[in-house]
């Protein structure tokens, strides 16, 4: 916290054309009109402080670090005063380094080291190949990313980009919690069960990545190679004991090995993007697939919109237990639609389909400036389905949300 | 005769395109520059009066149809460190791409998405990128008294390797200083949009407009930009102007 403090300090004595902060203060509340096996909340309130900061130190010496405060009323995050610099925790940190890391850059080369956000791929949803874009899934369909630790190196001239990314320390997604509505139990399981969290087993290895993007006339194509672990965990359970009825669970990320690419091409009336993975792993109960993604996008006038398909091919290997949001948004129809009313106002509206039918979600948005620095949202998430699919399973989480968010 | 009067028609007409082409060239050859600085001030007054304050800071490195281009704001909070890189090609259409902070992503701005507004101004995307001489056929329709100055009425229609929203443009040149003084957009006749340059001053020996006013027809709003700041020829380095330099922030 210190340290934190002192680079805040050194930071704002330097205030010039090569220092620049930007922040915000977001008051979100959550009401569920049903209550949820395990959960019978119906309301939850959270506030998030952000702060980030990019200091200039000579022409090519540059450091960017960002700060999370967070409070919350459903224990989403820790009751806890140290300042977190991973995100490792089942729980969100309630202080928390979100980024902070050095950049150099000399001629076409570029190096970030730190933590660091890094976003791969195209598409709008669904991005196969963004390996290194771990998220913070404890509200499943509304998340956001966590950076991760990792050394980044860019070479590229105007037309080509190389891209090589080494992490050394394993970054996971933050998945549903236990006895939260956001954790759904399968069907059918016996009176009385008994689930105890044994927490996440992470691998102690290296993840490596590779990415070359060609920007052509009127084009833009890439391909990656990534050789690491899925973010996204299996999950173990083990038997405690019979009476009563006890069972463990406990994560574990299996290995993952990809080899992907994108492209979006504009046409005359639309551009269309693909994106596309596929995944291999030396994991036992891992399987081999293909993940795919298509879509169709147009702006035209105050609209933006967006279509397209999701799709899945299983290759190889069993099915395991796990939290694999990624291939839950597959074999589905995806959309996105918004429109700007005016400067201040715009509406938006996301939806994914399964295409058998099994589940859906729907969200629709209304957003309003007010002023320099205020800005409130409203949003309904309507989630409908049945419990064996990943979409349907969330069928008692239709939710309205108010966000309100001071800007500086 | 008849023909002779056809001949001297024809031939007075080249010379009257040719004229309008000479014009804007030597337009664009006073603006030139090897590079420019500014930090924009824009008041958007939408249809309904309301007014909406954005700040944007702006560096061109190159001269026209070989620029490079980098757009950041700086105000409102909300949309500090949205970027454009604006990649300006002599013979077609510019290549742009949007960085948004939030998302930690860019995202290429397609050509026949280029007619949309930018970020709730009345500028379009296109209408950041350079018009640079080559790239349209120019007609001189006459001259005309624009506030007090006396200016050149240029009609400037897009080749076929541009690609644009507009189908034609009236560009009015300051006579004294060889400015552009206004330009009106068409699309199939009808105005669209409007953009009128104000309060001329030498900068570095560059007559420049030191503020711009785009009127939107359609929506009844305008954007007004003045120039603060306002630097040429300052050095600039070409790493400054990529997809990598563009997600760096500074």
């Amino acid at each position: 916290m210190r340290v934190w403090a002192a680079w805040l300090a050194a930071a704002a004595c330097c205030w010039s054309q090569g220092f620049s902060h930007r922040g915000l203060l977001d008051t979100r509340l959550v009401a569920y009109p049903q209550t949820a096996p395990g959960d019978s909340g119906r309301a939850v309130a959270e506030s998030l402080l952000r702060y980030e900061a990019f200091y200039r130190i000579s022409p090519r010496w540059q450091v960017a670090g960002a700060f999370d405060a967070r409070a919350d009323t459903h224990h989403y995050t820790q009751r806890s005063w140290g300042l977190a610099w991973q995100d490792r925790t089942r729980r969100r940190p309630a202080f928390a380094a979100r980024r902070m890391s050095a950049i150099y850059q000399r001629g076409r080369l570029t190096a970030e080291v730190g933590k660091q956000f890094i976003r791969w791929g195209k598409a709008d949803v669904l991005n196969p190949t963004d390996r290194f874009a771990p998220r913070d899934f404890l509200a499943v369909v509304d998340n956001e990313f966590l950076a991760v630790n990792a050394a980044r190196l860019t070479y590229g001239s105007a037309a080509d980009t190389l891209d090589l990314v080494w992490s050394p320390r394993f970054t996971p997604s933050r998945i549903p919690l236990l006895n939260q509505r956001w954790l759904v139990l399968p069907e059918g399981l016996p009176e009385g069960l008994r689930l105890r969290d044994a927490g996440s087993r992470f691998p102690g290895g290296s993840q490596f990545g590779v990415r070359w993007n060609h920007v052509g006339s009127g084009f833009d194509s890439s391909v990656c190679y990534y050789e690491g672990f899925n973010h996204l965990p299996q999950i173990d359970a083990r038997l405690l004991g019979l009476f009563p009825l006890r069972v463990e669970l406990e994560s574990y990320y299996p290995r993952l090995r990809m080899y992907g690419g994108d492209a979006a091409l504009p046409l005359p009336w639309f551009t269309v993007k693909a994106e596309a993975g596929y995944f291999t792993s030396r994991t036992r109960r891992s399987q081999q697939y293909l993940l795919y993604v298509v879509q169709l996008e147009r702006q035209a006038g105050e609209w933006f919109l967006v279509g397209g398909y999701a799709g899945e091919a299983v290759t190889a290997g069993p099915s395991s237990p796990g939290f694999d949001v990624e291939r839950g948004l597959t074999r589905a129809f995806l959309a996105r639609a918004g429109y700007t009313i005016d400067a201040n106002r715009s509406l938006a509206l996301e939806a994914a389909v399964r295409q058998n039918g099994k589940g859906a979600w729907t969200r629709l948005e209304y957003s309003q400036a007010w002023g320099q620095h205020w800005r409130s949202t409203a949003a309904l998430t309507w989630i409908r389905g049945q419990p064996d699919d990943f979409l349907g399973q969330y069928h008692r989480n239709s939710h309205v949300s108010v966000v309100v968010r001071y800007s500086f | 005769m008849s023909r002779t009067v056809l001949a001297f028609l024809l031939a007075a007409l080249a010379a009257w395109g040719q004229d309008a082409r000479a014009i804007v060239e030597e337009t664009q050859r006073r603006a030139r520059s090897t590079s420019q600085r500014y930090e924009g001030s824009l008041r958007v007054i939408d249809g309904r009066g309301k007014i909406t304050e954005k700040r944007w800071r702006y560096d061109r490195l190159g001269t026209a149809g070989h620029s490079k281009a980098i757009l950041r704001f700086t105000a409102p909070a909300e949309v500090k460190g949205v970027a454009l890189l604006v990649v300006n090609h002599p013979d077609r259409s510019s290549d742009q791409w949007m960085w948004t902070p939030a998302l930690a992503r860019d995202r290429r701005i397609a050509l026949q998405d280029r007619a949309t507004r930018f970020f709730g101004t009345d500028f379009t995307f296109e209408d950041l990128e350079e018009r640079d001489v080559d790239q349209f056929d120019f007609r001189l329709l006459g001259q005309e008294t624009l506030e007090g100055a006396l200016c050149w009425r240029i009609e400037a229609r897009p080749k076929q390797k541009k690609i644009s929203q507009y189908t034609s443009s009236l560009v009015w040149v300051r006579q004294d200083q060889h400015v552009v003084a206004q330009i009106e957009n068409y699309s199939k006749d009808q105005l669209v949009r409007r953009l009128r340059y104000a309060e001329f001053e030498k900068v570095e020996g560059i007559w420049t407009a030191r503020i711009l006013e785009m009127f939107d027809r359609r929506r009844n709003s305008r954007t007004i930009m003045r120039l603060e700041r306002l630097q040429y020829n300052a050095p600039m380095k070409e790493e400054d102007f990529t997809l990598q330099a563009l997600r760096r922030e500074l």
